[in-house]
């Protein structure tokens, strides 16, 4: 029998599932605090079977009318309603040409079945450090649009990351979207060392605009730290182009100026050394394109 | 206590639930399906897989209630005739099965890939079970079973760029 067994079962809850926006502000305004938004549940029913989460109301918006948006509107960019699934993202080829850095990122999560229930919203909104999305959306400039009883606000992916499993985001809040400006014409990449296990020991996320006399490039770091760190040295270093030289310059940067961590995965100095490996494979890779 | 219905490989299963089970365990042990293995729980080992709504998903991520007034399909559904699906006989013509304990997840998830591309390439076939385990190893036979459906599909193999496109 499965049943009582640790870890095999979930906390007493009461499931909730609201088909509009109204209805889940409603809902989160009531039980608050001892309510837990669900999109994939993914990650929440493994937090929920480790007790690291009890809540005793869950709000599932998989089904919500306003949260399942997928919107590609020229000009404006992509906005991602909070119930779209990776799969939705991948399948559909909304990312491949103009955001190349978010479809590499998601295609390498976990694998194709976790990936037809897990969000992209959810994903962000766990803020575990070695999760891939959240340095691929600061890359491309993205923001978390965020609904709650005093109306709507907007805050940048860079700051809705607060720390480790930690985001601005209220007890009565939820995230509705995640925007993601125009980028035509940029060129972006993401690469990741795992090492064979399922987490990110590190990881790297550039985007170059190519803005004419404008050019502009984010290069963002996860899995090395409690939160995604931009690096404005190696920004620096391939702003004016992408050479052999200028590589080699970025990837001594980024492992000389990023600060690790040493935990259980990995020891502080060897990821110093795959920043430099993932630095030099990201570019070369960018370069040839 | 709530009332679920799930259609299970077509037939309409009504049971009481509470609202933090599994689907996993509705499916094991309230229907008693045991095809669908519970090991790892946390969706690591894939060994729990079955379809819901035509897409194969980890039943233990999956809350019961969702699947109310919704379709699963395990290995047991995927004929309707009775007569084993080609995959299946291709598993037993290779050895694919050691212990078997995977093996239903693996039968599933391979014709449901096939049924999708009927001549995988490695890489689609690696891709597509990357979220399946086998701990006694018979990745290789699984491979030749899938060659030896692949091979005998009546479906035309697309040149390469072809694929790409679609």
């Amino acid at each position: 029998m499965s049943f009582g067994s640790p870890y095999t079962t979930l906390p007493d809850f009461e499931y909730h599932k609201p088909t509009t926006l109204d209805e889940v502000l409603r809902l989160l305004k009531e039980y608050g605090d001892d309510a837990k938004l669900m999109g994939g549940g993914v990650g929440l029913i493994a937090f929920m079977k480790e007790r690291l989460m009890s809540p005793a109301h869950v709000i599932d918006v998989k089904e919500v009318k306003e949260l399942k948006l997928l919107d590609n509107t020229t000009g404006r960019g992509l906005s991602i309603g909070a119930a779209v699934t990776l799969s939705q993202l991948l399948e559909g080829g909304v990312l491949k040409e103009d955001y190349t850095v978010l479809h590499e990122a998601l295609s390498k999560v976990a694998d194709p079945m976790i990936r037809r229930r897990a969000t992209l919203v959810g994903n962000l909104c766990e803020a575990i450090p070695w999760v891939d999305s959240p340095p691929a959306l600061i890359a491309l400039d993205a923001s978390v649009a965020i609904a709650g009883h005093d109306g709507r606000r907007s805050v940048p992916v860079s700051g809705f990351i607060r720390g480790p499993v930690d985001i601005d985001l209220g007890p009565s809040e939820v995230v509705t979207s995640v925007d993601i400006p125009q980028t035509k014409g940029a060129n972006s990449a993401f690469e990741k060392f795992t090492g064979g296990s399922e987490f990110s020991l590190a990881s790297v996320a550039v985007m170059v605009s190519n803005g004419g006399r404008n050019r502009r490039a984010r290069v963002v770091y996860g899995s090395v730290n409690s939160m995604p760190i931009r690096s404005a040295e190696v920004e620096e270093a391939i702003k004016d182009g992408i050479t052999p030289g200028s590589v080699r310059k970025a990837a001594d940067l980024a492992s000389e100026k990023i600060e690790c961590v040493d935990d259980v995965l990995a020891t502080a100095a060897y990821r110093k050394h795959l920043l430099k490996v993932i630095t030099t494979k990201v570019l070369r890779r960018m370069m040839s394109q | 206590m709530r009332e679920i219905t799930v259609t299970v490989n077509g037939r309409a299963r009504k049971r009481m639930i509470k609202d933090n089970e599994l689907l996993l365990d509705f499916l094991r042990e309230r229907l008693e399906v045991r095809s669908v293995k519970a090991a790892c729980w946390r969706g690591e080992c894939g060994l729990c897989t079955v379809m819901l709504e035509g897409h194969l998903v980890k039943s233990c991520l999956v809350l019961a209630v969702e699947a109310d007034g919704r379709e699963v399909r395990t290995v047991e559904g995927i004929t309707n005739d009775g007569d084993l699906a080609p995959i299946q006989k291709a598993f037993v013509n290779h050895g694919a099965a050691q212990c078997g304990f995977c093996t239903p997840a693996w039968v599933l998830a391979t014709h449901e890939l096939l049924r999708v591309n009927p001549h995988p390439s490695d890489a689609d076939l690696v891709e597509a079970t990357s979220g399946l385990v086998c701990r006694c190893g018979t990745y290789n036979q699984i491979r030749e079973a899938v060659a030896e459906v692949s091979a005998a599909s009546k479906v035309r193999r697309q040149p390469k760029e072809n694929l790409a496109r679609a």
